[in-house]
């Protein structure tokens, strides 16, 4: 849809990937439509019903389908898609991870399972089972059987959390 | 849902003011993510009702105070030592869908397998609704007799908070639902609140959804188990109880007589664990 067929035509601004953005929308607009169709592609469209994760994007830190928010709801807040985590070249670590481990089989969850866990590196600073299943509760890959995806990421939060305890060792008591 | 407008009121009297005008052609929304499905033909205005500070979990005097847009992941983090509302909303839907859905739009149009009416009901808690001028507090037994969406609509009247109160000691909650897999619907869900003297219970509120059209109460279950010594036995009358006393809807290949009998077992799973959390905080 070209922003000259919109209707009832409204205005949404909110802070992409770091970027302060300004869109032409409309009320019933879903935020996962308006970032397709500004080409922000890397997010995807699977269920469409909030079922299958495809579309996760991050709204204010938290992750959220983006395929059951109507943009308009994005007003103000700072969004961050799969454009913002990585690229080719430069692939976050998951990303990096995902690729060495063979965890990446058809590819079309990917982009929702690096957000959901991108939420979960940055709200938590332990990463049991239970908490990372809690997080990535919301994606499903139909694909590999979860396993090589989980040792990926299972391998990026043992890292990260050993980096953490380093960190917190090295700072002396207040 | 087709929306033709999408408002921002700066403060609860304004959402209140804009949805009155508006009539049946506005609709509040919060998380909105029901707001998808339903089914409609007459465009309507959409007032958010997410930005005007009703996101909060707050203890006041014996009940906790949550607002009608908090997050039901908020809800789940949460932690107080008489608060037993995480462990239900840990279960419900998707950890994306946490983060956005709200308990007062959970609760404010009720599904046949939403949970909270049902925990809502067994915890005897009151919905505070704001109609314009003053803040009307209606128990959960009232607000949830029928579809609460009905008697909203078109009134300009707000569901700004639930009040559960705060657990005493002796006193003890069970929440579970059954579910196909992790994040599926519910297809029975059943909460037990109680309160135990000794190795007695003193007194019992249960509720059940999803297996029945809309959250109920069942007070033949709470008649059988006030007073009444926790053993096996009780626990087999009350399971025995729930089960000829509901009268439950088949669904997805299961006959209304498997899901008496599935809700029955839910139930005795439900005061179980109500005992157990009860003897856990003894004090």
């Amino acid at each position: 849809m070209k922003d000259a067929e919109l209707t009832n035509p409204c205005r949404v601004s909110f802070v992409l990937n770091g970027e302060p953005h300004t869109f032409d929308t409309r009320p019933d607009e879903k935020l996962l439509d308006l970032l397709r169709r500004n080409g922000y592609r890397g997010t995807k469209f699977g269920c469409g019903q909030g079922t299958c994760g495809a579309c996760t994007v991050l709204m204010d830190g938290r992750a959220i389908y983006a395929c059951l928010l109507y943009a308009m709801q994005a007003e103000g807040r700072e969004v961050r898609t799969i454009e913002g985590m990585g690229t080719f070249d430069k692939p976050s670590e998951f990303q990096q991870e995902l690729i060495d481990g063979g965890a990446v089989q058809c590819g079309y969850c990917i982009p929702g399972m690096v957000m959901s866990a991108q939420a979960l590196m940055e709200a938590e600073s332990t990463y049991p089972d239970e908490i990372v299943k809690e997080y990535m509760d919301g994606n499903l890959c139909r694909c590999t059987g979860y396993e090589k995806i989980w040792g990926a990421l299972r391998r990026v939060l043992d890292r990260r959390e050993a980096s953490l305890k380093a960190d917190k060792a090295e700072k002396p008591a207040p | 849902m087709k929306l033709k407008e999408f408002v921002r009121p700066s403060s609860v009297e304004e959402a209140h003011q804009v949805l009155e005008e508006l009539g049946t052609g506005g609709m509040a929304l919060a998380g909105a993510t029901a707001l998808h499905f339903m089914q409609g033909e007459q465009p309507v205005t959409a007032v958010d009702i997410t930005r005007l500070g009703l996101s909060y979990i707050r203890e006041e005097g014996g009940y906790y105070r949550i607002g009608a847009t908090t997050p039901l992941a908020d809800i789940q983090r949460h932690r107080a030592p008489r608060w037993a509302l995480h462990e239900i909303c840990r279960c419900m839907a998707t950890h994306q869908l946490r983060n956005i859905s709200t308990i007062g739009g959970n609760i404010s149009r009720v599904f046949p397998w939403a949970d909270l009416p049902v925990v809502l009901l067994a915890m005897d808690a009151s919905i505070v609704v704001y109609d314009g001028a003053d803040e009307q507090e209606i128990s959960a037994d009232e607000f949830f007799r029928d579809q609460p969406a009905r008697r909203l609509a078109g009134t300009g009247k707000l569901v700004v908070a639930v009040k559960v109160p705060a657990l005493q000691a002796h006193h003890g909650f069970g929440s579970v639902k059954v579910v196909r897999t992790a994040a599926a619907f519910s297809m029975s869900t059943v909460a037990v609140c109680l309160s135990l003297a000794g190795e007695k219970v003193e007194a019992a509120r249960v509720a059940v959804g999803a297996a029945v059209g809309i959250p109920q109460r069942l007070p033949e279950a709470e008649k059988l188990l006030a007073g009444r010594h926790i053993d096996a036995q009780t626990l087999d009358e009350l399971a025995r109880t729930v089960e000829t006393g509901v009268a439950c809807r088949s669904m997805e290949g299961m006959s209304p007589e498997y899901v008496k009998h599935l809700t029955g077992v839910t139930a005795r799973d439900a005061a179980e664990r109500a005992i157990q959390f009860a003897r856990e905080r003894a004090q």
